[in-house]
């Protein structure tokens, strides 16, 4: 017994020192907030190569330009973060404001947890001074919770080698031609043509707008008619025609090789993703290969709908429980004007002021130029609360009738059934 | 002895069983370790690819400087240590009152404890958090450590009910005899022939928190005050996650919960109840 | 604090109620045994109150509301709403059945394994003891969402994932690459393979606890009257551990209906929903589509469950006596 309670001891004395470092050096972390200073609170999910830059740049330049705000950076981990948002909010401990996924926007705001921007002193000058597109996504009930800080979208990526091998020389410009080119690949020994990330909303619905499918009409209010119209069907089943005829990778249903891996290794023709496949496979320390090198892109293949990809991105929300909302606004308004949106771009962030995308300085990264093409015709997810909800409820349906369990038409009429109801709370 | 009987053929048999046990359960952590060899792992790689690495500390270097992954690598310690021997003498206090003792409500208030354990509380975090704000404790370790430590009570109690209730009561009469009280009985009997359960119980409960994700990023407002489990999922990106580092965080990760494996198990290894009541 | 030795054995004997007793005494009594049992358990209870009870008595609350977690904001009551709406989804009857199937698949295999394996452990011939129970303790002690992970790599279909490439390139006893998570049953299997090899270490290191803990003069005694291993086995071991296979029982059938990590980082579901359980679908319900009242009552009805189906286990907590 002596033994066990010695250890103890012994492991609590250690604990205890570590206690007293562990203090001494968080000590500098809290701020010694002097006279009149605010301190507000952003919550971030910026990447490693982005994180630096606003530590690095957007910090230090937006607290010259505003003596009177000390900005508290927190990056938080992407994995429970809604969870995280959730806890703040009902607990009264979420921060000033967050850096947050353009979909969750109108859910939260629903609930009651972010601050009406729209009244806020000149949001009429922020509103004018970004895309449309992006500004939409923080829209619930006519007003605007929320500024758009960045935005991006997905754009068709070809592999050259398997292009070549399979004698198709141009990107093709039409879902037809992407068909064939994909029939030709397969042909000519290639895993996969054409990869969609997953059977959900985010990975289908750039072939399922393009194809002629729609998820609702123009204001949001109506899925069935929409989500189960002929020409939703039609688009299903050109899908499930795909499936049938070999030329979808296997990610689709969640196979492997996983896209990245598919095209990395020249197993793959063709997938459709964002900004972000460049920046992080360009980042990588050791690459063999540069991706700009090995693929080329295109727009989204033209189908009856038009080229249309999906937009994402990330807006600024201001919590409604925030203390200081007017220095919040400030920060959110400063993070719009040019200067930042261009420091940010750098990292390939495309920006949402007008002004710092038609930067020629941007518009050299790169890869970009077909990204912000295609942000033209891009579409949003329907932004409305109930999408976390709709969209569980799409994806199972799609899911099935890709795996065969459900025609297209039974998979959307459910689609809508189960949508209008959702819709309704 | 009765064991002295045992063929080499048995013998042998049995050793055959628990190296194929042990394969299974250290196969994928050869695998994971040698995942950690790979560069850019964004996308995982090809057991051709993985069985063809040279080992290399590449990952580990780059995850160590990263995330202020030391920093936290520390702070955990301290919070799973502290956490571990409240939740121990806690846990051991209240289990005793369980099992040594007649009151009136004992059954009841103990089929309550076990309700609590089987109903999971989806928002919990909320009342808890409302009580840790009222008390002025959040961003402190002092919180997460009452919040641990106070919340798993249950759970222990019930884990150390069952090994308190195998001790003899006869044991208590040397103690009684010498006019020793409770507390004597406590610290002289139950805790010392408790040593297997106790040590069981120290490493369920170390590793436990210092697995635990969720509570700490709630209650910890401070990025330099954060856990590892937090700088390990920092590792996994929003659009793309470098395996090769992931794992190479969850190997280091791995060590100190070893060690504190290694250091309680040999304390109930050497002792057990016979030997500890022949000492009396 | 000095208490006479008689007691002991009138606690002993309290199991059978004295009605002659008049009220008045067993008050006083109660109150007494309080007074002595208070320093012992008190910190225990109030901790206890404060971050478990009362955050489950909101729960239960909540289960009756349409909840609003806006801190201030209305949540009217409901009444028995959440509880009936769960018998009209899909989603849930899936989440039942493989929540069921979990526990009666993992729960058995589990426990046998985790007792064959302490006790293969615990024989006295066995070298590198230590080696051992550390191998078997390592996947309990890893991060759930790392060897979560790990195990949907481990199991990727086509040639990828090491489980297909062991058996059809190396070893050649499948005729083609299994794909594992895109078929219901093949995901189950993965589903439960995981959940046994992630906590049948936990099994293994509390029966060795145990084990450690009976006499070995026990044994002694019965292979003098020519008892061999397998009747020792049945007659001393298996006897003395009652008490702890209650415990590892109630825990393991709490664990395997408190099954998440598993399918929400494997399989999340699918394929089609297929693999839904209670937990993940009380998560979803909650995180994702902020029904917290509905995700409540889940998780009430779940924790009733489990709470009967363990009931009369739990009677037997605090009666066994064996020395």
């Amino acid at each position: 017994m002596q033994k066990l309670f010695s250890k103890l001891l012994g492991l609590l004395s250690i604990v205890a020192l570590l206690l007293v470092s562990a203090c001494s050096s968080s000590d500098n972390s809290t701020d010694k907030s002097s006279g009149d200073k605010v301190t507000i609170e952003y919550w971030h999910t910026y990447s490693d190569q982005e994180e630096k830059v606003l530590k690095e740049k957007i910090k230090p330049l937006f607290e010259k330009e505003h003596p009177n705000i000390k900005l508290k950076l927190t990056r938080m981990p992407y994995e429970g973060l809604k969870q995280q948002v959730i806890a703040g909010v009902s607990g009264n401990a979420a921060p000033d404001l967050m850096r947050m996924d353009i979909i969750w926007v109108p859910e939260f705001a629903k609930m009651g947890a972010l601050k009406d921007v729209s009244s806020l002193k000149s949001f009429d000058e922020v509103k004018s001074s970004v895309f449309e597109g992006p500004l939409a996504t923080n829209q619930f009930d006519g007003k605007y919770y929320g500024v758009p800080v960045n935005t991006n979208t997905k754009v068709a990526i070809y592999d050259k080698k398997v292009l070549e091998k399979a004698g198709v020389t141009e990107v093709p410009k039409t879902m037809e031609e992407l068909a064939a080119a994909a029939k030709k690949a397969k042909d000519a020994g290639a895993k996969g043509g054409i990869t969609i990330g997953g059977a959900n909303a985010w990975g289908v619905l750039p072939y399922f707008w393009s194809l002629g499918g729609k998820l609702t009409n123009e204001d949001y209010t109506k899925i069935d008619g929409y989500v189960n119209s002929p020409e939703s069907v039609k688009a299903l089943e050109q899908l499930i025609q795909w499936k049938k005829d070999g030329i979808l990778s296997p990610t689709i249903l969640g196979g492997e090789p996983g896209a990245w891996d598919g095209i990395k290794k020249h197993e793959y023709m063709m997938l459709d993703d964002g900004p972000w496949f460049y920046s992080v496979l360009m980042n990588e320390e050791k690459k063999k290969e540069d991706p700009l090198e090995y693929t080329v892109r295109g727009l989204i293949p033209e189908g009856p709908g038009g080229s249309r990809s999906v937009i994402g991105g990330e807006d600024l929300v201001i919590f409604a429980n925030s203390k200081h909302p007017e220095e919040a606004w400030t920060f959110a308004k400063w993070m719009l004007t040019e200067e930042p949106q261009k420091l940010m771009a750098d990292t390939g962030l495309i920006p949402t002021n007008k002004n710092a995308a038609q930067d020629p300085e941007f518009l050299k990264v790169p890869f970009v130029k077909e990204y912000v093409d295609q942000l033209n015709t891009a579409l949003p997810r329907t932004p409305i609360p109930q999408w976390s909800e709709f969209e569980q409820v799409f994806n199972l349906n799609i899911e099935k009738a890709i795996r065969g369990k459900m025609s297209a038409k039974q998979a959307l009429d459910d689609t809508a059934k189960q949508g209008e109801a959702i819709l309704k709370k | 002895m009765y064991t002295t009987k045992t063929s080499l053929f048995w013998k042998s048999v049995v050793y055959a069983v628990l190296i194929v046990g042990v394969a299974v359960f250290i196969l994928p952590f050869i695998y994971m370790i040698l995942t950690t060899f790979v560069d850019n792992a964004y996308t995982l790689p090809r057991p051709s690819e993985v069985f063809s690495v040279t080992p290399n500390l590449d990952n580990y270097e780059t995850v160590w400087d990263k995330n202020n992954f030391f920093r936290y690598f520390l702070n955990s310690l301290l919070i799973a240590g502290v956490s571990m021997i409240g939740s121990l003498f806690l846990g051991a206090m209240t289990a005793y009152a369980f099992a040594r003792f007649q009151f009136p409500f004992k059954e009841f208030l103990f089929r309550v404890f076990l309700f609590t354990m089987m109903i999971p509380v989806v928002l919990a975090i909320v009342p808890q958090f409302t009580v840790i704000n009222s008390l002025g404790l959040v961003n402190t370790y002092a919180g997460l450590w009452l919040l641990y430590i106070g919340g798993g009570v249950v759970g222990s109690t019930f884990f150390l009910r069952g090994f308190f209730e195998t001790i003899p009561k006869e044991l208590e009469d040397s103690i009684r005899m010498d006019g020793g009280g409770n507390w004597r009985i406590f610290w002289n009997i139950y805790l010392p022939l408790s040593k297997p359960a106790l040590g069981t119980m120290a490493i369920f409960s170390f590793s436990g928190t210092w697995d635990e994700y969720f509570v700490a990023l709630t209650i910890i407002k401070d990025e330099a005050m954060r856990t590892l489990p937090i700088a390990l999922m920092m590792f996994q990106g929003q659009h793309a996650s470098n395996w090769a580092w992931i794992f190479a965080a969850s190997i280091i990760a791995l060590l100190p919960v070893v060690l504190v494996y290694i250091i309680f198990q040999k304390q109930f290894v050497k002792s057990g109840i016979s030997e500890g009541s022949m000492k009396g | 604090m000095t208490v006479p030795k008689l007691e002991t054995q009138q606690l002993k004997k309290q199991h059978t109620p004295n009605p002659g007793r008049k009220e008045k005494s067993a008050l006083t009594k109660g109150l007494k045994q309080w007074g002595e049992v208070f320093p012992f358990i008190i910190i225990g209870l109030v901790g206890a109150a404060v971050f478990v009870i009362y955050p489950l008595i909101k729960g239960i609350i909540m289960s009756f509301q349409d909840y609003n977690i806006m801190p201030g904001a209305d949540s009217p009551f409901v009444g028995l709403e959440n509880y009936k709406q769960a018998f009209h989804d899909e989603q849930f009857r899936y989440a039942v059945r493989n929540t069921l199937l979990n526990t009666v698949v993992t729960v058995p295999i589990n426990w046998i394994l985790g007792l064959v394996f302490a006790v293969l452990i615990n024989m006295q011939f066995i070298k590198y003891k230590i080696t051992f129970r550390t191998l078997y303790y390592l996947p309990i002690i890893t991060s759930w969402i790392v060897v979560a992970f790990l195990f949907r790599y481990l199991f990727a279909d086509g040639e990828n994932g090491l489980i297909n490439y062991l058996l059809y390139n190396k070893l050649g006893i499948i005729d083609e690459p299994i794909s594992w998570l895109q078929n219901q049953w093949t995901a189950m299997v993965v589903i439960w393979a995981f959940h046994i090899w992630k906590t049948v270490g936990w099994t293994i290191v509390i029966y060795l606890a145990a084990l450690q803990g009976i006499p070995k003069e026990l044994y002694e005694a019965a292979s003098i009257d020519g008892a061999n291993g397998l009747k020792l086995f049945k007659n001393v071991t298996i006897p003395l551990l009652g008490p702890v296979t209650i415990f590892v029982l109630i825990n393991l059938v709490i664990g395997a209906f408190n099954i998440f990590p598993q399918v929400y980082f494997i399989t999340n579901g699918g394929p089609i929903g297929q693999t839904e359980v209670l937990q993940s679908m009380i998560y979803k319900e909650a995180f994702n589509n902020f029904k917290f009242g509905y995700s409540s009552a889940l998780g009430v009805m779940m924790g009733l469950t489990i709470f009967l189906i363990t009931w009369t286990q739990q009677k037997k907590i605090g009666r066994q006596r064996f020395f």
